[in-house]
């Protein structure tokens, strides 16, 4: 049971600290980082509750996850693309345009 | 967790965690975008190693193609491609946002950490179905997911690959076109 509540503390602290990369970072490509990064341990939680209590469904669960994440990180690094050919710049603070 | 080589797989499994953490650290706090990327690289493949450490060697492959493969051939390209100079750190450590950041998310770590200690004090483990010995029986872990897979999720599996399609287009379009 150990080995499951280090997995699970470890799936906790990726998810903040992907987090905090989102809130902090002012680099668009370590944003997504970010984002992918708590997926990933959202991914790691999912694998380790279901392995504790001999089940399937979070295998499938991540299998799905990750399909999606693919994709996510497909539209959003060409998103990127955009921003910096319309901004000139990778950074968050470069979008204010919309700001009043 | 069955042990096939004689090796302390509870030992390895908290090393790796140990390892992921501090990359994951270090993937916040690097200056340049491409010590980022690196270091993504490593708490990817280290998790892939959790997951091969607790015998789902089909979620441990897919971890490492399309994760640790693909995804991070997709982030280093576009680093590479921006040419993102950006050789000083752009944490403000004075700002609020860092203030409130941080203490909010030490603040629900604590709280999760603290909720997952209790769990694992009182649990009492239900076995499902899926037990070591019926997935040897069904013929290893692959075969036992792709059993449940396209027996009671095949409609999940179609929507999927629809949403596939969708973002190949998608992406396409993003990529071509040019905005004002």
């Amino acid at each position: 049971m150990d080995t499951f509540f280090n997995i699970q503390l470890l799936a906790a602290f990726l998810f903040f600290i992907g987090l905090l990369t989102v809130f902090l970072r002012r680099n668009i490509i370590i944003v997504l980082m970010g984002i992918e990064l708590m997926l990933n341990a959202v991914n790691l939680s999912l694998v380790a509750f279901s392995r504790q209590h001999s089940l399937l469904s979070g295998q499938l669960g991540v299998f799905f996850v990750i399909t999606i994440a693919a994709a996510e990180s497909g539209v959003g690094l060409s998103i990127l693309i955009n921003f910096y050919r319309s901004f000139g710049s990778a950074r968050t603070n470069s979008a204010q345009e919309l700001k009043g | 967790m069955v042990n096939i080589v004689n090796i302390d797989t509870s030992f390895l499994s908290n090393s790796l965690c140990v390892v992921a953490a501090l990359l994951a650290v270090v993937m916040l706090t690097a200056r340049s975008a491409i010590t980022s990327a690196l270091s993504f690289l490593g708490v990817l493949l280290a998790t892939g190693g959790i997951y091969g450490l607790l015998s789902e060697h089909f979620v441990a492959t897919i971890q490492l193609v399309v994760y640790a493969g693909a995804i991070m051939v997709l982030f280093v390209f576009s680093i590479m491609l921006l040419n993102i100079d950006t050789q000083k750190n752009d944490i403000q450590l004075k700002s609020k946002t860092f203030i409130l950041g941080t203490i909010s998310a030490l603040l629900s770590f604590g709280v999760v950490g603290f909720a997952l200690k209790k769990y694992f004090k009182t649990n009492q483990t239900i076995a499902g179905q899926y037990t070591d010995e019926k997935i040897q029986a069904l013929g290893g872990n692959t075969k036992a997911l792709a059993l449940e897979l396209f027996s009671s999720h095949h409609v999940l599996f179609e929507v999927v690959s629809l949403a596939l399609i969708i973002s190949l287009v998608a992406a396409v379009v993003l990529a071509k076109r040019k905005f004002d």
